[in-house]
């Protein structure tokens, strides 16, 4: 039998919506058809409620948990050690993340300390004989590359958020009862002090289901107000690109992209933004776009639904009150 | 303080995206090269704001030498630029061969360091702008045992001269967080640091002159297995798009307003005025 395809993911994520585990279970499942190998889920941390439900959906035939009181606050030291021992002892196929804030660093720490080849920001892997190829955005978006990795050893990739869709296998099977593992951590002293935890303050943009986002055509901080204002009414939050964050106009918490938050709401609308490709990656997954720009040929029009070619110091007030208007009947 | 700061000379990203979106990107024969030579080749512009960092550590006072290193061939004019912003040394590292990945890359930083003088802290870009991988920081750091802070947008001495530390500013997805690594660390700067600083005159004619430190893999005296490939690069392509805009217009911006608000109504996508 082959080596198992594993998904890993790591309870102390929250930055981690189902829809994503259900995403790499997803894609774990294709590629473990496709080498004739098992799927398996490997939970690290407290289990979670969802889980055996989630795990009959996506035919894994086997749950494995580690848990240990150093991997629950989300530090890497302990995180990677564990899944050195874990891999030590499980040989596996491949090894799949969610790309997130944390495994963005831990998983390329993971593939250091075993010696194995690593891809981030993939959106899709093929099984080619021996070798995985695995294809990930490059230039921000602009164009995808497709890496081959052979083993020795396991192929360690993180998937991209909204890179592929959930799909529940038809005859959704009983869960496994999870395996609990043991790893040996006492020796792990995490290296890095917290001195003071970041604190959300307020609903999370990734969470939002409108976000009216704001970019340098509004050409002043004053009139990111137009955009706070469009978003109350609508009952959204505010974003931004990442020209606004730089110039100070706005916090670092509402940047959207590649180096931002990769948001998925239900309305994404976009006033003065062009639709750079590295902003793009933070909000293609809006169900619908909608477009103001001056410029009838903005990239932005490719992507949105909706596009209104004007001025958008002009049009946001309208909107505003069409909005409110709308809310009141 | 001894501080090595990595850096990648990449295509600029913006001028990459411009095609892109114009749909005139062009690769290759190899099925995987970039080619428009009107492209122009810069320092990645994370690299440049790990350099800022290092250099904003040097003005706050911290008794720091800095070195600047690349990997790859014919790195004269980034490393020269490197220079002119305050660069103590800059050293260029020839690969073995040109199949190699950013595990070679990685492996071969971090024979450099080992080899040649050590470092207190690593500073690296969170990610190239062409590949956007960001894995080199964590795999150096793997292979010199030290912590990778990631995703910083401030770094400041800390600890003693006898026991060096650093404070470092993390942006996370939920606000920021302060923490503090004993050196040696590796850290990983993102664009919030803010701009990088511009070379003054005197230092970019003073860097005209400088020739960069040449290292070669054989002076590192690394084992053959540490530089082979573990991932190699088959293909590369552009994505589609697909567009079907619907273009919404009228007389007045109010006119313009009032259909959009109806169309988001209609299709139920926003249902006026929020609850709370
Ligand atoms: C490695 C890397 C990472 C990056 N990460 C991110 C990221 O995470 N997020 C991000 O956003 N960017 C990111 N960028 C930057 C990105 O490439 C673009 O430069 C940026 O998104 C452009 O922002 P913008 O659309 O606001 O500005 P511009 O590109 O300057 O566009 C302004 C637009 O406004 C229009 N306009 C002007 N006046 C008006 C008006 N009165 N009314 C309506 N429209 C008007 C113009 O026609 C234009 O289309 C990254 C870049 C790199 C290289």
């Amino acid at each position: 039998m082959t080596d198992p395809v594993v998904v890993c993911t790591w309870s102390a994520v929250r930055d981690q919506p189902w829809e994503e585990t259900e995403a790499a279970l997803t894609l774990g499942r294709t590629v473990s058809g496709a080498c004739g190998a098992e799927l398996h889920w490997l939970v690290v941390g407290p289990s979670l409620d969802e889980g055996p439900e989630i795990a009959g959906r996506h035919g894994v035939a086997r749950v494995d948990r580690i848990d240990d009181p150093k991997l629950e606050d989300g530090r890497p030291d302990a995180f990677v050690e564990a899944l050195a021992q874990y891999c030590a002892s499980h040989p596996c196929r491949l090894l799949l993340f969610n790309q997130n804030f944390a495994t963005r660093l831990v998983a390329p720490r993971v593939a250091g300390r075993l010696g194995v080849g690593v891809v981030m920001n993939g959106t899709d892997i093929e099984v080619d004989g021996d070798r995985l190829d695995v294809t990930a955005a490059a230039y921000g978006g602009d164009t995808r590359v497709v890496y081959g990795l052979e083993g020795p050893g396991p192929c360690v990739v993180a998937l991209l958020a909204n890179a592929v869709a959930p799909e529940p296998t038809e005859d959704a099977g009983t869960a496994p009862a999870a395996t609990e593992l043991e790893v040996d951590l006492s020796g792990v002293e995490e290296r890095i002090r917290v001195l003071e935890a970041a604190h959300t303050e307020g609903p999370r943009l990734e969470d939002a289901e409108i976000i009216v986002s704001g970019g340098r055509g509004l050409g002043s901080p004053e009139n990111f107000k137009l955009i706070e204002e469009l978003a109350d009414v609508l009952g959204g939050m505010a974003g931004a690109s990442r020209p606004l964050v730089d110039e100070g106009w706005i916090d670092s918490s509402r940047q959207v992209g590649l180096t931002g938050k990769i948001t998925r709401p239900a309305l994404y609308l976009a006033a003065g933004i062009s639709g750079a490709t590295q902003h793009m990656v933070g909000c293609s997954a809006a169900k619908t776009i909608v477009a103001i720009n001056t410029d009838p040929d903005a990239a932005i029009f490719r992507h949105a639904r909706y596009g209104i070619v004007g001025d958008c110091t002009e049009l946001l007030p309208e909107l505003i009150r069409a909005a409110s208007e709308a809310g009141d009947s | 303080m001894r501080i090595v700061v990595c850096i990648k000379e990449v295509l600029d990203p913006d001028a990459v995206n411009a095609y892109a979106l114009a749909g005139r990107l062009e690769i290759g024969d190899d099925d995987k090269t970039l080619t428009q030579t009107t492209i122009p080749r810069l320092m990645n512009g994370f690299d440049e704001q790990a350099i800022e960092a290092a250099l904003r550590m040097r003005d706050a006072g911290t008794d720091a030498t800095i070195c600047v290193v690349s990997v790859g061939s014919d790195l004269t004019v980034p490393l020269r630029h490197a220079m002119a912003l305050g660069a103590d040394e800059v050293v260029a590292i020839e690969p073995p061969s040109s199949t190699g990945d950013y595990h070679t890359v990685a492996a071969l930083l971090a024979a450099y360091i080992r080899s040649h003088g050590g470092a207190d802290l690593v500073l690296c870009g969170r990610q190239a702008s062409d590949d956007d991988q960001g894995v080199v920081p964590a795999l150096i750091g793997e292979s010199l045992g030290m912590p990778v802070v990631a995703i910083a947008r401030d770094v400041e001495a800390a600890g003693s001269a006898e026991a060096p530390a650093v404070r470092v500013t993390r942006v996370t997805p939920d606000g920021d967080e302060i923490v503090e690594a004993t050196c040696p660390a590796v850290v990983t700067i993102s664009n919030e640091l803010g701009e990088p600083r511009y070379p003054t005159m005197p230092m970019k004619m003073a860097a005209r002159r400088v020739k960069p430190t040449d290292v070669s893999a054989t002076d590192l005296s690394l084992d053959p297995q540490a530089l082979e490939p573990r991932v190699v690069m088959t293909r590369q392509f552009v994505p589609t798009v697909k567009g079907d805009c619907e273009f919404i217009s009228g007389d007045e911006p109010a006119d313009v307003a009032d259909r959009l608000v109806r169309r988001l109504l209609e299709d139920n996508i926003v249902r006026g005025r929020s609850p709370r």
